[in-house]
């Protein structure tokens, strides 16, 4: 029944990293938030930002820019973090990722959805899935759980 | 399945643990009637609780083996090494039986038709009579060899000038029956100004049931007995003190007399003694009442709820910290007493949710003797598995994730451990092996020890293999240390055959593994034909510490406080000028780390720094921060899957002010910049 639920739904948050815009299945978001002070944790990656407190739970937060060559910026009032629902290690785990600013929600019919291209395009495409057009725009859609796995395999190597 | 008989499976499978418990105790004792009984009593449990709740394949199964052990019980049958094993393997297959479809398994009914035969043959071959029995069982239980004693002990005024302590006598004496009334008779002591406190002036009269001889009791007195007054004498061939008038008459008579008078007491018992079947009935019904408050003793929980509770006791020592941090911010004197006594409650609160998910080592201990028991068999060697320290009390959560590491252990010290009894004896070592385990508390930590007087490992041997699987260059120079090292990492293993018992390529390296995700750390020692002892190092807790919270840069830590030595203030230059990170702190030089540059914080240093000194192993380190804040509760939690190789900060907590500060593992950190440095 939940999942039917799911597979209906065609719902995508968007939000801008630089000046792209991307797009996320809503049922990956748990919810958005303003960007609050992060704790930083010494000793780790320079893309993991550090902890927040969520309602009482600690929630390890990723600046998920770059993973893209974009330049960093300093966060804005714009700047928010997503909490997200991914799969790591076949456990549901939340994770927070820092993105510049969240736009709309947007119905797409899965079958405009376009694959994505493999030449051509001007950054890493492991995580991109799909790309929609959408009022004249591209969105690229991506696949948090391969991201935040990816993210993981490569801090384990650094650490090791 | 219904809920009585999921409480039945429950039920059961803590009275097959204690069947396994009892019978292996036996197996030691066999003469031991407490166990027999003990045995018995489990059997017949499972018979009836099995054929109330559907489960007629246990029933019938324990049917027999009840009759046997109600055989042994009378002493028609003896313990046999066959019928402990029968029994052994029928505790197994109780296990199976409890899973409903279990016969509808090839491989398990075969099991069930075997051992059914098996127990028929033991019963068969002494030809027991079952209904006899059950008639002799009913007299048995009623006729009992108690008798009622009274004693009467006044000892010699300067009795404790030779280090006797009277009172110890008094409980060694009650501590041989089951029950007994003890009279101190105190009119002897004279006025306060004449007292002398190094004298005793009490005498004692006793009534005690008992089934020990006179003569056992009056050895109570052996060493008092030429200068104390003494008086042991039978007065009853049945349990006095069961008779609830009795007890209250002597009691009575307590109150108004000095002395008991020999007569009175004689004329109640013969009062008693006619009405002595009500007196039997009173006793059994007094049994039943004994073992009743013994089940109410201890409750049945499920570990869900206790999950649940030390949840929301963890937000409730964070919701007391935001209190306190009002309290404080707003000088609220009102409030200032009551934020205290919170603070004082919710302290004891945890210790005690805490202590409840506290369950001792002892309870994993039946499965290793099993499993030494069965193994030794199998590989035909005589082992004694020695055990202490079995009431050391871990996390339920830690003895889940420490069975499965520790059966390895024990595994490998069976197997490649323990020579065979002739390989021992050309070694002159004792024929029987031993393995030895040890568990007790150090510091903030519990430590577990196994130890064996085996083999031990060959380095040479560990060493060649390391070089043949290309893991350590043919050259390379190593430590004792560090070759025994090698044995933990993954795919090693140095049984020559693979076995079906270990070495089946997972080895000490899953071991550590497992030990490493409880945040534990093992370390290994070996002596060639001397043995090999593994030590595991494990944290007490895992939920909550008392912590010592310390700011640098922006940010708050805490430290583990019992790792925490002494704080000193110094000044920035101290730390900067000291030659290779050594400060002399009372005469003493301390290492330090100097943990703004080492975590990379940015911004300026203060000028007045604070050294903490913590334990690292048995030495002092120092570590150096902004500032101490005091003391605080911390509710660890987890920093997530993000950070799950971050060694160094073993979790986060919340703060008061709904800030974030994140817990370090000083151990690790030393460890760390130690081993980078």
């Amino acid at each position: 029944m939940a999942n039917e639920e799911i597979q209906i739904t065609n719902s995508y948050l968007t939000f801008q990293l630089h000046n792209e815009r991307f797009a996320v299945h809503v049922s990956k978001v748990l919810n958005i938030l303003e960007l609050v002070p992060i704790t930083k944790v010494p000793k780790s990656p320079e893309y993991l930002k550090g902890v927040i407190n969520l309602r009482g739970s600690v929630l390890g937060v990723m600046d998920i820019k770059m993973n893209f060559d974009f330049p960093i910026t300093d966060y804005t009032k714009e700047t928010s973090i997503l909490v997200l629902q991914v799969m790591i290690d076949d456990d549901i785990t939340d994770v927070g990722a820092i993105v510049d600013s969240v736009h709309d929600v947007i119905e797409v019919d899965e079958k405009e959805i376009l694959p994505p291209l493999s030449v051509g395009i001007k950054f890493k495409s492991d995580f991109v899935t799909g790309i929609i057009k959408h009022n004249e725009q591209f969105i690229m859609v991506l696949d948090m759980d391969k991201m935040f796995n990816t993210e993981i395999k490569s801090t384990m190597e650094e650490f090791s | 399945m219904d809920s009585f008989q999921k409480k039945f499976i429950e039920e059961a499978t803590d009275l097959i643990n204690n069947l396994e418990l009892a019978v292996l105790a036996l197996e030691q004792d066999t003469k031991n009637n407490e166990l027999i009984a003990e045995v018995f009593r489990i059997m017949h449990s499972l018979k009836g609780g099995g054929g109330m709740f559907g489960f007629e394949d246990i029933s019938n199964f324990t049917h027999n083996l009840e009759t046997i052990y109600d055989e042994v019980r009378n002493g028609n049958l003896p313990v046999t090494e066959d019928l402990l094993s029968v029994t052994l393997s029928s505790v197994d297959h109780l296990r199976n039986l409890l899973n409903a479809d279990a016969l509808n398994n090839e491989h398990i009914k075969k099991n069930h038709e075997i051992l059914f035969e098996r127990v028929n043959a033991i019963l068969q071959k002494k030809g027991a009579e079952p209904k006899v029995t059950g008639d002799n069982q009913f007299e048995g239980e009623t006729k009992s060899n108690l008798q009622t004693i009274y004693i009467y002990f006044a000892p010699n005024e300067s009795i404790m000038d030779n280090g006797t302590n009277p009172l110890y006598l008094i409980d060694e004496l009650c501590s041989l029956g089951t029950k007994s009334l003890v009279f101190p008779r105190t009119n002897k002591i004279p006025m306060l100004s004449r007292f002398n406190s190094s004298k005793c002036y009490t005498a004692w009269e006793v009534f005690m049931v008992t089934d020990v001889s006179l003569n056992e009791i009056q050895d109570v007195f052996i060493f008092v007995e030429d200068e104390s007054e003494i008086e042991v004498k039978k007065i009853a061939d049945f349990d006095a003190l069961a008779n609830e008038d009795f007890v209250e008459k002597i009691q009575e008579l307590y109150q108004k007399k000095n002395h008991f008078d020999p007569a009175v007491i004689k004329s109640l018992l013969k009062d008693i003694a006619n009405q002595k079947k009500s007196v039997v009935a009173t006793v059994n019904e007094k049994l039943k009442v004994f073992t009743k408050e013994n089940i109410i003793a201890s409750i049945r929980v499920s570990s869900d709820k206790i999950d649940q509770l030390m949840n929301l006791v963890s937000e409730l020592v964070t919701t007391q910290a935001s209190l306190s941090l009002y309290v404080e911010e707003n000088q609220v004197y009102e409030l200032n007493l009551l934020a205290e006594n919170i603070e004082n409650i919710t302290r004891q609160l945890r210790d005690t949710a805490f202590s409840i998910s506290l369950i001792p080592i002892e309870t994993m201990l039946t499965r290793f003797h099993r499993l030494i028991r069965d193994l030794s068999t199998e590989f035909n060697k005589n082992i004694e598995f020695i055990t202490e320290g079995a009431e050391t009390e871990l996390d339920k959560t830690l003895i889940q994730g420490l069975t499965d590491p520790l059966m390895h252990i024990i595994r490998n010290s069976v197997d490649h451990g323990i020579e065979p009894e002739d390989e021992r004896i050309k070694k002159g070592k004792t024929p029987q092996g031993m393995i030895y385990f040890k568990a007790f508390y150090s510091g903030a930590n519990v430590v577990i020890k196994i130890q064996d007087d085996g083999r031990g490992i060959d380095l040479e041997k560990v060493k060649q293999k390391a070089i043949d699987k290309e893991i350590i260059a043919p050259d390379a120079k190593l430590s004792e240390r560090e070759i025994l090292d090698l044995v933990f990492i993954p795919g090693f293993s140095t049984a020559k055959n693979v076995t079906d018992v270990s070495g089946r390529g997972v080895g000490m390296d899953v071991v550590k593994r497992k030990i490493d995700e409880i945040r534990g750390s093992v370390e290994l020692e070996s002596k060639e034909n001397i043995g090999t002892t593994i030590t595991i190092k494990l944290p007490l807790t895992l939920s909550i510490i008392d912590g010592l919270l310390v700011v640098i840069g922006d940010t708050k830590y805490v430290l583990p406080l019992n790792l925490v030595n002494k704080i000193y203030a110094y000044k920035h230059e101290t730390f900067k000028d000291a030659f290779n990170n050594i400060v002399v702190v009372d005469g003493e030089q301390i290492p330090f780390y100097y943990l703004r540059d080492e975590f990379d914080i940015p911004g300026n240093p203060l000028k007045v720094e604070q050294l903490v000194l913590v334990k690292y192993e048995d030495k002092k380190i120092g570590l150096v921060v902004d500032s101490v804040v005091g003391e605080y509760q911390a509710v660890l939690k987890p920093l997530g899957k993000l950070y799950k190789n971050h060694e160094i900060i073993s979790g986060a907590t919340i703060l008061g002010d709904g800030t974030i500060a994140l817990v370090l593992d000083t151990n690790k950190i030393i460890n760390e910049f130690s081993f980078k440095n």
